[in-house]
């Protein structure tokens, strides 16, 4: 009899503790089903956990990168864009040279397109980005250029002039310009006024910028420049061609000495063009590393959003199936459940 | 006279009907309670034809009993475990919220790249700051979860050995009732069934062995062989600590002076309650602690400043984040127990606590200008930033008591780390499963061989009504005899 013997509570219990088992599974199936997602993402990886930590900082930090990519993408083609208005500033400017050369109304002309050139030459070099100078090196919150035609005369105006009226006695709006050889203006060319545009006084008197271009990280181990400054050979030139026609007494020099500057501001504006579109290739170069960088660091976050994916996420359709399963099994053990509660002798036995 | 003797054996068969008939309603009374066994009422034939109740027994089954009495406390170690692991998951969560430690490294680590990105922009500066301060707080409120659940695994401890105390106290009074009832050959069978749940009781706070002896006389060990109940109760001791700091270390529980639970000893419980709230107070959190600190301790090398002098004479000292212990910088490659509670953002860099972010790029947290990295302030000046940036990408040594990755980022550590917590927490939530399951397993087989059917005592019961109906017949029937004889006679 005892092989048989089966007690009225463990019966009861039985159908109890499967029903609770059946409804915590179906409680998990249901989640999973609505979120695609595992349940309880951490209990079931284990170890493995860690994993999907890491791959989830991964993407997170690949995708930060790619948006400081976007930032540095836009910094550099305003960088490029800037260097363009620079480089047609200096080519329509140069052909204005030597239409200017014998032409008698020509100094006067050159004069005032050399003033305006050199303003705007100012301007964009000043131009800011998202609140950042783009010339200025890492001083990113200083215009890194002086204006030239500033009022009252700025300090590289004003640099000029003391070199102009040392080497010459004269001032350069005197008539006595005039007499100025041609030999004597070269020498000034060549000698004080150069030294006016060497780093030391270019950062005296012309550029707040640094020295130290701006450094962008543009994939997890790659550090690249990002920027250009203001203290560049090119840039440099270019203000000195400027300044050259702009402010050493344009108008009144006789013309061997008209030309002679001419000359030489027009051999200095093609440096100047060469200079900036090596720089313009440098940052085309960096461009091009950005785009490769956020090609890679794409498929890169594809992947591990694909793991994360194959990591946390569960199958849809295993685990509707799972639910329907369940569904039906807790369906069947109410049924049983009621049908076994029923089940008792006292139904059968005569009330006396 | 032969009548006479056949209304004796009806009566005395009415008696013990009747006595049968309560003990029928005694088993069906107590068919729902899960610890109670079925009773049995056995009968001797008297001399001359009678019957009468020479006893009552229970049907019990000391190999299902004591099986039970094993996964109980088996069960009831896992289970405490398995809790325990439950809530510092609280400190984890799930892995898309990012709200681990971990994830939080990395929310810094981007917040600083898009700091670099735009290093004039005081925005992104106070950005940075304030993921620093999210994970600063992280780490501390994860020290303050994992201390409060080992102040509350102590307060159960506590609680677990004042049950013992009393459920001893209870198996002492019930023990000697069976012991004096069996000497009087009284039905002890209630008192049994007693001393079976007391018992259970005590399994679920500490693993049991029981010696039953004569007179139905129970001793009672703990499953490492220290006297619980012995003739009479001992007492457990546990000094219960309040305040739990990552430093302090909670007491041992003691039985008759020798530690059963924490402590040290050859006498260590190895199941129960207890034991599973003495692994959770001095293992499980205290490593999970370890690893909090490990993780400060990473930040805190990490971020640390060092003198930019033209010739360096000065230490490193803290920087970004600092502790309680600054400007000395925390020893290398070792736990330096509780600093995951102190650690916190320095106030000079810290807007919230009227500091300027932009120190974070420029160095000099520490306010001595020997540690400026950037001293002319250049607003566009990125590389102590990017250094911070390969830092955090930079391996260190890691303290192995720390039980996790002994080398690696920060990061790296702390995803380990959450890799330690859940590995732990799965495989206690299945060996929990599994105890449970065996558990339970045990109780339905016992109950299966020891307890009441339904079914089974209503049939006893019409078989008792039949018999006690002829009985009664029986009595009557004599009686109408006797009345004809007294006829025949009057």
């Amino acid at each position: 009899m005892t092989s048989t013997f089966i007690s009225t509570s463990a019966l009861s219990e039985a159908t109890r503790s499967s029903l609770m088992k059946l409804q915590t599974k179906l409680a998990q199936a249901q989640k999973e089903v609505a979120t695609g997602r595992l349940a309880d993402v951490g209990l079931s990886l284990g170890f493995k956990a860690g994993q999907a930590v890491s791959l989830r900082q991964e993407h997170a930090r690949l995708q930060s990168i790619t948006e400081t990519n976007g930032l540095v993408a836009s910094r550099l083609d305003a960088t490029q864009a800037a260097l363009q208005s620079l480089v047609d500033a200096a080519q329509s400017f140069q052909s204005e040279l030597l239409g200017a050369r014998n032409s008698d109304t020509g100094p006067k002309i050159i004069q005032g397109q050399a003033r305006t050139a050199l303003s705007a030459f100012a301007d964009t070099l000043n131009t800011a980005f998202n609140g950042a100078s783009l010339f200025a090196g890492i001083n990113a919150d200083v215009r890194p250029i002086t204006d030239y035609n500033g009022q009252p005369p700025p300090a590289n105006a004003q640099a000029v002039a003391t070199a102009f009226a040392s080497a010459f006695g004269v001032s350069q709006s005197d008539p006595a310009v005039f007499s100025i050889s041609d030999a004597n203006m070269q020498a000034f060319l060549d000698g004080p006024f150069a030294g006016l545009f060497d780093p030391a006084g270019w950062g005296s008197s012309w550029s707040a910028a640094s020295d130290q271009n701006v450094k962008s990280r543009i994939s997890t181990n790659e550090l690249i420049e990002t920027s250009v400054n203001a203290n560049d050979a090119a840039f440099r030139k270019l203000a000195s061609a400027y300044t050259m026609l702009a402010d050493l007494g344009t108008d009144k020099l006789n013309q061997s000495a008209f030309q002679a500057v001419v000359d030489t501001a027009a051999r200095t504006v093609s440096e100047a063009v060469r200079g900036i579109s090596e720089l313009q290739s440098s940052l085309g170069t960096a461009q091009e590393r950005v785009e490769h960088a956020n090609g890679r660091m794409s498929i890169q976050i594809d992947i591990m959003a694909h793991h994360i994916g194959v990591l946390e996420g569960v199958d849809p359709y295993e685990a509707s199936n799972r639910l329907a399963g369940l569904l039906a099994q807790v369906e069947t053990a109410y049924a049983m459940t009621a049908r076994i509660q029923k089940l008792s002798l006292l139904d059968y036995l005569p009330i006396a | 006279m032969t009548l006479s003797i056949g209304l004796d054996a009806a009566l005395s068969g009415l008696a013990t009907t009747s006595d049968q008939t309560s003990v029928v309603s005694r088993n069906v009374a107590r068919a729902g309670e899960p610890g109670a066994s079925r009773k049995i009422a056995n009968l001797v034939t008297l001399p001359g034809g009678g019957v009468k109740l020479a006893s009552i027994t229970r049907v019990s089954n000391a190999a299902l009993y004591d099986k039970l009495l094993g996964a109980t406390s088996d069960a009831g170690a896992r289970q405490a475990i398995a809790d325990a692991l439950n809530r510092l998951d609280g400190t984890v969560n799930d892995p898309e919220l990012d709200a681990s430690p971990a994830a939080l490294v990395g929310k810094l680590a981007d917040a600083m790249q898009r700091y670099a990105a735009a290093p004039q922009d005081a925005a992104a500066a106070r950005s940075a700051v304030a993921a620093a301060s999210d994970l600063a707080q992280a780490l501390n409120d994860a020290t303050r979860a994992t201390q409060q659940l080992r102040a509350e695994a102590d307060a159960d401890i506590a609680g677990s050995v004042d049950r013992v105390n009393t459920l001893l106290a209870q198996f002492a009074t019930v023990n000697s009732e069976i012991v004096k009832g069996t000497r009087q050959g009284a039905d002890v069978t209630d008192y049994l069934d007693q001393r079976d749940q007391i018992l259970a009781g005590i399994a679920e706070e500490v693993g049991v062995r029981t010696v039953s002896r004569g007179d139905n006389d129970m001793a009672v060990y703990t499953d490492s062989g220290v006297t619980l109940f012995d003739v009479r109760p001992r007492a457990v001791g546990f000094d219960r600590t309040l305040q739990f700091m990552p430093t302090t270390s909670g007491n041992a529980v003691y039985i008759d002076g020798v530690p059963v639970a924490g402590g040290a000893g050859p006498m260590l419980a190895g199941s129960g309650r207890l034991t599973g709230l003495v692994a959770v107070r001095d293992g499980v959190a205290v490593t999970y602690q370890n690893q909090l600190d490990e993780i400060a301790r990473g930040l805190i090398q990490t971020f640390a400043e060092s003198d930019q002098s033209a010739t360096p004479t000065l230490p490193d000292v803290p920087g970004l984040f600092t502790y309680a212990g600054a400007p000395a910088m925390p020893p290398g490659g070792s736990v330096l127990t509780g600093l995951a509670g102190t650690i916190r953002v320095s106030a000079s860099v810290d807007p919230a606590q009227g500091g300027n972010a932009a120190r974070l790029r420029d160095g000099g947290i520490s306010g001595n200008p020997a540690y400026l990295y950037n001293p002319a302030g250049a607003s566009g000046y990125t590389q102590r930033l990017e250094q911070l940036l390969d830092r955090l990408n930079a391996p260190m040594a890691f303290d192995a008591a720390a039980q996790a990755a002994p080398s690696g980022t920060v990061a790296g550590f702390a995803s380990s780390s959450v890799a330690w917590l859940q590995e732990a927490r799965k495989s206690a939530e299945a060996d929990n499963e599994y105890k449970t399951t065996l558990k339970d397993r045990a109780s339905e087989a016992l109950s299966k061989a020891t307890g009441v059917n339904l079914d089974e005592e209503m049939a006893m019961l019409l078989e008792l009504e039949r018999s006690y109906q002829a009985s009664t017949k029986l009595v009557s029937t004599i009686d109408n005899m006797l009345g004809a004889l007294l006829q025949v006679a009057g």
